[in-house]
């Protein structure tokens, strides 16, 4: 199996016309950090936050990492679940099992409570063998 | 449940707009959130999730929404420490070492240096593609592939950094070695500033980061130099080069 090697990244993400080498499209990493740096910079002192062109950069790479993590711990999660679809739950376990996920608790939370009840469906599989 | 998202979103958005009714942020802010522009593309996040679950594993799509959710969160988290910081040292621009700060403060260290890595590779790709664009006449391309790729940082790139450089024609053959499909030799290559060259504003020509990395790699014996024949020396120069770096290699790990 192909295993994405964290260093080689920036070669081995595959070059497409919208996102470049990078997994993730830095326009919109840029939007999302603009979102949150301008709420706070607004609320403590009135003045715009400015980002470096090389921020997104570095988050295109680190949510790579972070979304790997987050699967691979929702996995395991299935997994334990005798199941082969990752379902939300699982990866709602994976949130709270995890220290360093403690600031996604209230989005898998939230989400929980917004789906309301199908969470118990099950993936219709039937145990993995 | 984007749905159900979006009205609170837009909500408290809404709000703070009415507050501080600042010029040119509050047109944006008062408009309703789109979500492409609040999350990162569903087929992206899905390519990622797919290379480490085995083949045979499925993704429901409320997992997908989930993950989706879930990154956007976690840039505006780091993104939020990073804000912090630059506000304490009363700087506008939030850069990339902020980034990798924040990321460590915040339980992140494992990703440091990876980012690290992966942060020195782009600004000596962008060197080079630089290099190439400002100095045709000096463009080495030893290992050959690499005139098949646009170079398509230069289209994402802010008009700011035109003042980059074009000093890094030493790094032709380097990148040339790259692109012809070799495995870097120096591929544990480590960020290498010191600490204390660590810098706020990294267009700045006069200051720019990499120009104190090439120099510190590439004055001494300079295995990179043009005229030198290709990749084959370049394993044992580099390796020889590395040495001192591993001692710093998390500059923001510290402060």
């Amino acid at each position: 199996m192909r295993q994405a090697r964290p260093y080689s990244g920036i070669f081995c993400g595959g070059v497409s016309a919208r996102t470049g080498p990078h997994a993730l499209p830095l326009a919109r990493i840029k939007k999302i950090m603009k979102r949150s740096a301008g709420e706070a910079a607004a609320a403590a002192d009135g003045g715009a936050r400015m980002i470096s062109g090389e921020a997104p950069v570095v988050f295109s790479k680190a949510c790579e990492l972070f979304i790997a993590e987050l699967t691979r711990r929702a996995w395991a999660a299935t997994l334990e679940g005798k199941r082969r679809t990752v379902h939300k739950e699982d990866v709602a376990t994976a949130v709270h099992n995890t220290d360093l996920f403690d600031f996604l608790i209230d989005v898998v939370t939230a989400d929980d409570a917004a789906a309301g009840d199908d969470v118990n469906d099950g993936d219709g599989l039937g145990p993995l063998e | 449940m984007d749905s159900s998202y979006l009205p609170a979103g837009g909500a408290a958005n809404g709000g703070g707009a009415g507050n501080n009714g600042g010029p040119g942020s509050a047109a944006q802010q008062a408009a309703p959130i789109r979500e492409q522009d609040r999350l990162m593309p569903i087929a992206n996040v899905i390519r990622i999730m797919r290379r480490v679950l085995p083949p045979h594993a499925k993704i429901s799509d409320d997992a997908k929404e989930t993950i989706q959710e879930c990154v956007s969160e976690y840039i505006s988290f780091i993104t939020g420490e990073a804000n912090e910081r630059c506000q304490r040292e009363q700087r506008k621009t939030i850069t990339a070492e902020d980034v990798l700060w924040a990321m460590s403060r915040l339980g992140f260290d494992d990703y440091v240096e990876p980012l690290s890595v992966y942060l020195h590779r782009y600004r000596e790709f962008e060197g080079e593609a630089r290099g190439v664009g400002l100095a045709p006449g000096a463009t080495p391309r030893g290992g050959g592939g690499g005139g098949d790729h646009p170079h398509p940082m230069l289209k994402s790139r802010a008009p700011g950094s035109a003042a980059m450089l074009p000093h890094h024609h030493d790094m032709q053959m380097h990148h040339a070695a790259m692109y012809g499909g070799a495995v870097p030799p120096h591929h544990g290559f480590v960020m290498p500033h010191q600490a204390g060259q660590y810098l706020p504003y990294p267009y700045d020509p006069t200051t720019y980061a990499g120009e104190h990395a090439m120099a510190a790699y590439y004055g001494g014996g300079a295995p990179y130099a043009p005229g030198n024949g290709g990749g084959s020396g370049d394993g044992s120069g580099s390796s020889a080069a590395q040495g001192g770096s591993f001692e710093h290699q998390h500059p923001f790990a510290y402060k």
